[in-house]
């Protein structure tokens, strides 16, 4: 290193190499990007050959099954079982609506906060051709699909109404941040009353629409004891520390299937009661632990400074924490705390496998059982697979896109 | 141990300070972290609008000294007593000093989740229940006092080290106190930075507040301080006003850093 000034007749700029490349025309950038990239030597060229042709090969395996081998009927046939299984028909209405309050709130939300991308649009025309595709077929549920457009448009139409209003600081903007902020927080209680309200009881709620009541309770349920938790077992004092400690340490010592038989035998005797609720109750209780563990995590790795300049200003010890400390803190956690809901999302299928509840991998169960649809087994399990990713991929969007807007003033 | 030379007989600052009462007294403070001594018996009066240099090598107590006059440390014998109110466990005494002593840190410890806006807001709305339009022309005043009004909607990672300590004596200032702290606030700032600040100091310091400043800037001191006070081990060993301090210095202590830091 020591001679490199030498080398460097003094006064002469050397560009960056790709500085100078950047002003050729696409055709030859094109060209040489792959020479380099996929044929920079004999060896190099005869892996990217082999990879091509395995790739290749694949790629025509799936297609090949994706559209001439596999017999999709399992799933068009089974939608409803798929769907809401023992929900009643006549309370559908319900779901529909509840879907059209679930996908106007995305609206508003990323109307409010965020903004869609070209990716964005992407997925939901993928997932919305799927789900036509899907409730479409065979032309007995015309009217779902009608239904599922229906909560895109709202979606859209609450997106463009909200992403219109500017963002300064001001009245109109800070009541819309109210409104919005309010809706989401009070969602998941309205979405229960929207799907609840009527005939059906909770006991009825099943299929994919089991999955998606169950995992955001548990995770709601999971931040609402778990912040707490995470503050006492930060706290001075010692009986409040240590009885969060337990607490956390004592969830944390079985897994989620553990406390599944907690709440099929021993709740029962205890609280009784119907066994969703129970199993809701011990999700919420399971993922509480993992989320005050993760909250904090980030209490530690706050600054002390702050806890002081906090108290230095004059604010009280609850101040300190709700005005400060908590807002930093729960925006450290979001990565572990999404990790944790996608868990627990697809822990929904637990519920299958240790209770007598119906979720979307039970009801497909169910349908590979039926005489029919025996040798149907990969499709189904296909398709349950392909759901789950989707709402895991959507999630994690969803937090990437909280992490970039609430980093606005991060160290 | 503590001698008193020059603060009864400093003639040019006497005109200025002539009819203040004590605004802090501090009577045979002790403070032990475990076993560790970190003040060891200190007695010291600060007067209205008086400014103090506390000077001293590292590790000799000046932060924990500081630090007891707001309650971020608890001392464990002794007395405090500021603007009359004694400073004990009760919690209604803890409030009312806290919002008349102001205190900056080296590390400016800026909300980083606020706006310079909401930084300087904050107190004011939540303590003292000031509306929220009030409290922002009140914070636009004194981000002007500290010269960058043009920062108020930035946040603090937006902003240079010397900005940042300004936002911090302006969200201070904000809660009107009658004492500003003032904890090395120029250590951590880069040396183009430090003069922003001192001037800012400076123009407080001219404005009457009462002032105690832990800085190792001699300039400042020499110029500003009424009096200056010098720490070692936990101990007031020396005070007196700066040119006492600097032409003639008794303790072998206070002679030996000195001359290390001039
Ligand atoms: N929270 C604490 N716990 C234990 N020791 C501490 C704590 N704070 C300060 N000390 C010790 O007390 C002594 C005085 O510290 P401090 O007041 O910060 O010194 P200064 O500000 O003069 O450099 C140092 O030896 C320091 O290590
Ligand atoms: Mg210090």
């Amino acid at each position: 290193m020591a001679d490199m000034p030498m080398q460097q007749p003094p006064g002469r700029i050397i560009l960056p190499p790709h500085r100078e490349r950047a002003r050729r025309p696409f055709s030859v950038r094109a060209r040489e990007w792959v020479r380099r990239n996929l044929f920079p030597s004999t060896g190099g060229t005869l892996l990217t050959i082999a990879a091509a042709v395995v790739l290749g090969l694949l790629l025509i395996g799936v297609l090949w099954f994706v559209f001439i081998d596999a017999n999709w009927r399992i799933i068009t046939v089974n939608r409803w079982l798929l769907f809401a299984g023992g929900f009643p028909r006549e309370e559908a209405w319900r779901l529909w609506v509840g879907m059209g309050f679930v996908f106007l709130l995305i609206g508003l939300t990323y109307g409010t906060w965020s903004s869609f991308g070209r990716r964005d649009h992407l997925f939901v025309a993928v997932s919305g051709v799927f789900v036509v595709f899907i409730m479409a077929h065979g032309g007995t549920a015309i009217w779902s699909s009608v239904w599922f457009l229906l909560a895109v448009g709202v979606m859209y139409l609450a997106y463009a109404l909200t992403a219109r209003i500017p963002r300064e600081l001001g009245p109109i903007r800070t009541l819309q941040q109210r409104v919005v902020g309010g809706l989401l927080i009070a969602s998941l209680p309205l979405a229960l009353v929207i799907l609840l309200s009527g005939g059906a009881s909770v006991r009825q709620l099943d299929g994919f629409v089991l999955n998606l009541v169950l995992a955001p309770v548990g995770i709601v349920g999971g931040l609402v004891i778990g912040i707490p938790l995470a503050i006492g077992r930060a706290s001075t004092m010692k009986t409040i520390s240590w009885t969060c400690t337990a607490y956390i340490e004592v969830v944390r010592g079985a897994p989620l299937l553990g406390w599944l038989f907690v709440a099929l035998f021993i709740l029962d005797d205890v609280i009784g009661g119907e066994l969703i609720v129970r199993a809701m109750v011990v999700m919420a209780v399971f993922t509480a632990a993992y989320m005050a563990e993760s909250i904090r995590g980030a209490l530690q790795a706050l600054p002390r400074g702050q806890f002081e300049a906090a108290h230095a200003v004059g604010l009280s010890r609850m101040q300190a924490l709700r005005l400060i400390i908590m807002p930093q803190a729960l925006r450290i956690s979001i990565p572990p705390i999404v990790g944790q809901a996608i868990a627990i999302w697809k822990d929904t299928t637990l519920v299958t496998i240790i209770l007598p509840l119906r979720e979307l991998k039970g009801n497909a169960d169910s349908a590979i059982a039926q005489r029919e649809f025996i040798d149907d087994r990969i499709e189904a399990y296909i398709f349950v697979a392909v759901v789950f990713w989707a709402v895991a991929f959507m999630m994690s969007r969803i937090s990437q896109r909280i992490e970039r807007t609430l980093g606005v003033g991060e160290r | 141990m503590t001698t008193h030379a020059g603060v009864t007989d400093a003639a040019a600052d006497g005109d200025r300070l002539a009819d203040s009462q004590n605004i802090i007294v501090a009577e045979n403070v002790d403070k032990w972290f475990g076993d560790f001594q970190a003040l060891d018996n200190v007695t010291m009066n600060v007067r209205e609008h008086e400014i103090v240099v506390i000077l001293g090598p590292s590790g000799s107590g000046k932060s924990t000294f500081i630090r007891c006059l707001n309650r971020l440390e608890e001392h464990d014998a002794g007395r405090i007593i500021i603007d009359n109110i004694e400073m004990n466990d009760d919690v209604r005494n803890l409030n009312a000093i806290r919002s008349e002593v102001g205190m900056v840190f080296q590390q400016f410890n800026l909300f980083p989740h606020l706006s310079v806006l909401g930084n300087i807001t904050l107190g004011p709305q939540k303590v003292r229940h000031m509306p929220k339009a009030e409290a922002q022309q009140l914070a636009m005043q004194h981000l002007e006092r500290v010269g960058i009004p043009e920062q108020a909607d930035k946040y603090p990672a937006q902003l240079s080290g010397g900005q940042q300590q300004r936002v911090a004596i302006a969200r201070a200032l904000a809660m009107q106190p009658k004492i500003m702290l003032f904890d090395e606030p120029t250590s951590a700032l880069d040396p183009e930075m430090i003069k922003e600040v001192l001037d800012v100091m400076r123009e407080l310091a001219e404005s009457g507040m009462t002032m105690i400043v832990v800085t190792h800037e001699m300039g400042f001191a020499r110029e500003v301080a009424d009096r200056l006070v010098f720490f070692d081990e936990g101990a007031l060993v020396e005070q007196g006003t700066p040119q006492h301090f600097f032409e003639n210095p008794e303790e072998e202590r206070t002679k030996l850093f000195l001359s290390q830091i001039l």
